[in-house]
């Protein structure tokens, strides 16, 4: 049901997977595979809420890593939650502002 | 619209909304060679003509033998299409073009790094690797007509290949999004009790090759743990003799299909003519209660449907280079990128990768270097084209004569970027509504005959008889400026047969809210129920809106009722929540959520900050409610719906509107003097609302 939006749920389901791949800390990786086991199973209209606790978990591990001093790990971090974030908005799942 | 009308349209049901737009109409070039240029048509899909003006459609296929009930009601509203027919899909989309066209190009595969050669598969070769590869699963899988077969395949040529394979067996295959998690996968493997899996080792996908094959590993762990088991698992290499992947390959059950090819090497078989009501594909969708949902679409009526909505609607000739940039694991793919294109004889496009790699011109690279001339895209994929690069197309030399767009509502402005800079104002542009379950386009514009409108996907297309009702099963009137449902009164051929092992869930979710005789034969006792909301207007042009449920916007986030209310049931005293929108300075709107408790549980803080941790939890700090207010009951009407409308007015100090009709109207009174009071007391001085904050409020809930 509503439209055929469930590539959208592919794209954030892959975007998952590449925060996941980035996240340095053991709970916040066990939540991204939550959320990316929402994303594929949910129904649609759920998206947008996954979307805003991935972007939120990004903003974790990137203080986390800067608080660490490990900047490889928050420039990774930063490229994947700023992809997220534009392919959220480009989506409708969050707005701009 | 008139703020008038948009009274009666909840804001959340106009989730996205937009005045209505100046018409535009197709350059004269295209109507001159467009398929669909006689107005007759119109004519032909009357619904006096209905449902036999669909022979239309099923004579753009070659039959084995002819059909003798055009669509059969008996089992409503499980329709059946071209009854007594038998055809083979694949024998439709590879077999009969060799004779005239063994040498065109079927498909051109383009690899995502630009340093790999483009691929192009003739009919000739599709038809030698399609037969191969279906030997190959009769013979070495132990396949036969019926089975299932699963694929988590990405954007590779061996994708379509396998599905035709399957098709020409009279196997049903079920593909999974390559992107998609093993245990996706492995629930829709174990769903359809599929015992050979296909996968891949890698692919590429933002300059990397991805590890895909050690998901494969994760689905037949899920299956296993579903209580189903695998057999095999048949692992295609991205670079034939090259392994990718670091997921070992478990001895007996993996097996590389290069190596297994070599075997079947020119090897034919015979298309197995099938019924057509015979199952062709299943494609999951996600449902409501976690279960995936496998669509069943059929063999005859789908591939009727797609094939004329492809000639129609796409206006795909033969010599079209045609690129969907869309992935074949969705229905998009399955419908626009394979067997609609294919079925006509035409050229059909496939990308590996992210249309923005490895930067925002590559699509247009790829426009140009291939000739494309029709292209179908997402809404999501044009904004972020636009975003990222928004006068990348002047500086490529491509022509597009046609481009659609399909998915979602696209907003006027990144319609009218669409139309005049990438489709350099010389394109027909069709906007399409349908879904995962409906095969094929519903609403659209006819591209030489109905003029294009920005926001609005058109009317209902040929055969298509749309129709809004509001929440009692009266009709909205076009021109009416009110949203509702939208519904479809009458079956159509691509419509999917039913939900894969579970028929009493797709009767209940698709007709059983309009069915006007559950024991009816008659079609039009049955109309579908898509789920969007729609509004339409005086000139018959949908305007889709989206989600049915409400959503609260919170500082951009945009809430779901729905989830809210269930984050708040995961608290064990619970027995019902409501959430509704206050007008909030700092945030736009922020979250009220009402409650009311098991029998016999006292109301106390302690619950009050459990649900605002519940929320918190599962679904973010953004989430978090500004009260919650325990309440000894909800507001209700009749059939037990509560009223968030009157909620909603309670906590924005507004209108309740007429409780008369509620089951319980006494309440409101009791739970207004309450909250009010209490609120006033915390120094909540309502504000006055602007009309159209009073009038947001008054309208919410309307989507229950």
């Amino acid at each position: 049901m509503v439209m055929t939006q469930q590539y959208i749920s592919g794209e954030l389901s892959v975007l998952l997977t590449q925060l996941r791949s980035v996240a340095t800390v053991r709970g916040c990786a066990r939540e991204v595979e939550r959320l990316r086991q929402e994303a594929e199973t949910l129904p649609i209209v759920t998206l947008g809420c996954v979307t805003a606790r991935a972007l939120r978990l990004t903003d974790a591990l990137c203080w986390d890593s800067l608080t660490r001093g490990d900047m490889p790990a928050f420039r990774c971090q930063a490229e994947v939650s700023a992809q997220l974030f534009e392919f959220a908005v480009c989506a409708g799942l969050l707005t701009a502002e | 619209m008139t703020t008038e009308q948009q009274a009666q349209v909840s804001e959340a049901q106009i989730a996205v909304h937009w005045r209505e737009e100046e018409c535009y109409t197709p350059p004269a070039k295209f109507i001159g060679q467009a398929n669909a240029a006689d107005p007759d048509i119109f004519t032909r899909f009357q619904e006096r003509n209905f449902p036999s003006c669909f022979k239309e459609y099923a004579d753009l296929l070659s039959w084995d033998c002819y059909w003798h009930t055009t669509l059969d009601t008996d089992n409503a509203p499980f329709w059946k299409w071209f009854v007594g027919g038998r055809l083979n899909a694949c024998f439709n989309c590879v077999d009969r073009h060799l004779a005239s066209s063994r040498n065109k190009a079927a498909l051109i595969w383009v690899p995502e790094p630009e340093s790999e050669e483009t691929e192009v598969i003739t009919y000739q070769e599709l038809y030698r690797r399609v037969n191969e590869f279906a030997v190959l699963l009769r013979e070495w899988g132990g396949v036969h007509a019926g089975d299932r077969v699963t694929f988590h395949l990405p954007m590779v040529p061996r994708l379509p290949v396998a599905m035709l394979a399957c098709a020409r067996l009279g196997v049903i295959h079920s593909e999974v999004f390559g992107g998609f998690s093993g245990a996706a996968c492995g629930g829709r493997v174990a769903d359809s009790q599929s015992s050979i899996l296909v996968t891949m080792d890698g692919y590429y996908r933002n300059g990397q090759l991805i590890d895909h094959k050690v998901k494969a590993d994760e689905a037949v762990e899920e299956a296993r743990r579903l209580g189903h088991k695998i057999e095999k698992v048949l692992v295609w290499r991205r670079h034939p003799g090259r392994y990718a992947s670091k997921s070992a390959m478990v001895d007996g059950r993996d097996f590389f299909v290069d190596e297994l090819l070599a075997d079947y090497r020119g090897a034919t078989v015979e298309p197995v003519s099938q019924p057509a009501e015979a199952p062709l594909f299943l494609m999951y969708t996600s449902g409501t209660t976690g279960r995936p949902k496998g669509c069943q679409h059929s063999t005859g009526g789908y591939l009727a449907y797609v094939a004329g909505t492809s000639k129609y609607y796409q206006d795909i000739h033969p010599e079209d280079t045609y690129w969907c940039c869309a992935d074949i694991g969705w229905i998009t793919g399955h419908s626009y990128i394979v067997y609609g294109p294919l079925a006509l004889g035409a050229t059909s496009v496939m990308y590996e990768g992210v249309p923005t790699y490895p930067d925002a011109g590559r699509v247009w690279r790829i426009a140009e270097r291939l000739g494309v001339n029709i292209f179908h895209t997402a809404p999501t994929t044009i904004r972020m084209l636009r975003k990222l690069g928004p006068d990348e197309p002047g500086k490529y030399d491509y022509h597009l004569k046609h481009m659609t767009t399909v998915g979602e509502p696209i907003e006027p402005e990144v319609w009218r970027w669409y139309h005049d800079v990438a489709g350099k104002g010389e394109a027909a542009i069709v906007d399409t509504w349908w879904q995962t379950e409906n095969g094929g386009f519903l609403g659209s514009t006819l591209p030489a005959l109905q003029p294009m409108k920005p926001g609005s996907c058109g009317p209902g297309v040929l055969g298509i008889y749309p129709v809004i009702y509001d929440e009692d099963g009266d009709v909205v009137e076009a021109g009416s400026g009110r949203a509702g449902n939208i519904c479809i009164r009458n079956p159509w051929p691509g419509i999917f047969q039913t939900i894969w092992g579970q028929p009493e869930r797709f009767r209940q979710i698709y007709y059983e809210k309009y069915c006007r005789d559950s024991g009816s034969t008659d079609w039009r006792d049955w109309p579908y129920f898509a789920g969007d909301g729609a509004v339409q207007a005086a000139d018959g042009y949908f305007r889709i809106l989206g989600r049915v449920d409400d959503v609260i916007n919170v500082a951009g986030h945009r809430l779901g009722t729905k989830e809210l209310e269930s984050a708040s049931l995961t608290v064990a005293e619970v027995a019902e929540a409501a959430a509704v929108p206050v007008m909030d300075e700092l945030r736009g709107r922020a979250v009220e959520m009402y409650v009311a408790l098991k029998p016999g549980v006292s109301s106390s803080g302690a619950i009050e900050d459990k649900v605002a941790a519940a929320i918190d939890r599962e679904i973010g700090k953004i989430a978090r409610p500004k009260h919650v207010w325990i309440v000894a009951d909800m507001p209700k009407t009749r059939s037990g719906k509560i009223m968030r409308r009157v909620i909603a007015g309670i906590s924005n100090f507004a209108d309740v509107g007429d409780v008369s009709t509620l089951a319980n109207p006494e309440i409101v009174e009791d739970i207004r003097h309450r909250i009010q009071a209490e609120k006033l007391a915390r120094g909540e001085v309502p504000r006055q609302l602007t009309p159209e904050e009073a009038e947001e409020i008054k309208a919410f809930g309307r989507a229950e």
